[in-house]
């Protein structure tokens, strides 16, 4: 029997638009950091890779991890699959997110800091998170069993969860290079306004393109669900 | 004066760029394929 793909095919085109707004907004993010954004002084034009970097970190941390976290467990109270597959479709997205952070980390750091990399507990700790991640994946590939890969998948992707507070405030627990939150902090945004408007639409696109891949690769992921499930019957 | 040091900010654009277009792109492809 030919499974009904309609409702997926609808999810794939929404998730299709989304992503290539998405990219199209990174463009426009980019183009508004070097030409309508001040330069700043000490850092010179390296700071502006700032505009990729935090809002790529914040996906990652505060969007990502939380909501395949939230998935996850949803999962292991409630057995439904549509909760694993959401989890791992956005633990997939949250590994690319994460890897653009630890790409663009090292090339600011170079100029400001002097390293490539430096073993500060934050710099350290998302590279855990990225080994968890791919770990994560890995352990799907290898499990056949969907409810056993839902299991043990959705306990890996909850350490990850838990791993994303002491990345934050990793900061304030150990001393290192990197600087501390200028956002996510207790008082006000230490940012100049314009410096802080890209940012925050920088943080509202990546955020876009974020839902439109998630969209985009859950309605993949259920079309091939439904076409191994009628191979199977 | 700044420091001159553009080379990076244009170094990291093209890797984060060349990360999130290359899987778009792979997404893309996937979706094509499973509409065929």
């Amino acid at each position: 029997m030919t499974p009904d793909l309609g409702p997926a095919h609808a999810i794939i085109r929404r998730g299709l638009v989304l992503t290539i707004l998405g990219i199209l907004g990174v463009g426009v993010v980019m183009v508004l950091a070097v030409q309508f954004t001040p330069v700043e002084a000490r850092q010179g034009l390296a700071q502006k890779i700032f505009y990729i970097h935090v809002p790529s970190a914040t996906v990652t941390l505060w969007i990502a991890m939380p909501l395949t976290g939230l998935a996850s467990g949803l999962y292991l109270w409630l057995h439904d699959l549509r909760f694993d597959r959401f989890a791992a479709v956005s633990a997939e997205v949250a590994a690319v997110f994460c890897l653009a952070v630890l790409t663009t980390g090292p090339i600011w750091a170079k100029p400001i800091w002097g390293t490539w990399w430096t073993w500060d507990g934050r710099l350290t700790l998302t590279l855990f998170l990225f080994f968890l991640l791919l770990g994560y994946h890995t352990l799907r590939a290898a499990l056949r069993d969907p409810v056993e890969r839902g299991r043990f998948s959705a306990v890996i992707s909850i350490m990850g969860v838990v791993l994303v507070p002491f990345i934050h405030l990793s900061v304030y627990l150990w001393r290192g290079l990197h600087p501390q939150p200028i956002i996510m902090k207790p008082s006000a945004p230490s940012l100049p306004p314009e410096m802080l408007r890209t940012l925050l639409t920088g943080i509202g696109v990546f955020i876009l393109m974020y839902v439109g891949m998630v969209t985009l690769r859950y309605g993949i992921q259920l079309v091939r669900d439904a076409q191994e499930a009628a191979d199977a019957a | 004066m700044p420091p001159d040091n553009g080379q990076y900010l244009v170094a990291a654009y093209v890797v984060a760029g060349t990360i999130y277009l290359s899987y778009a792109i792979s997404l893309i492809v996937q979706a094509r394929r499973l509409k065929k």
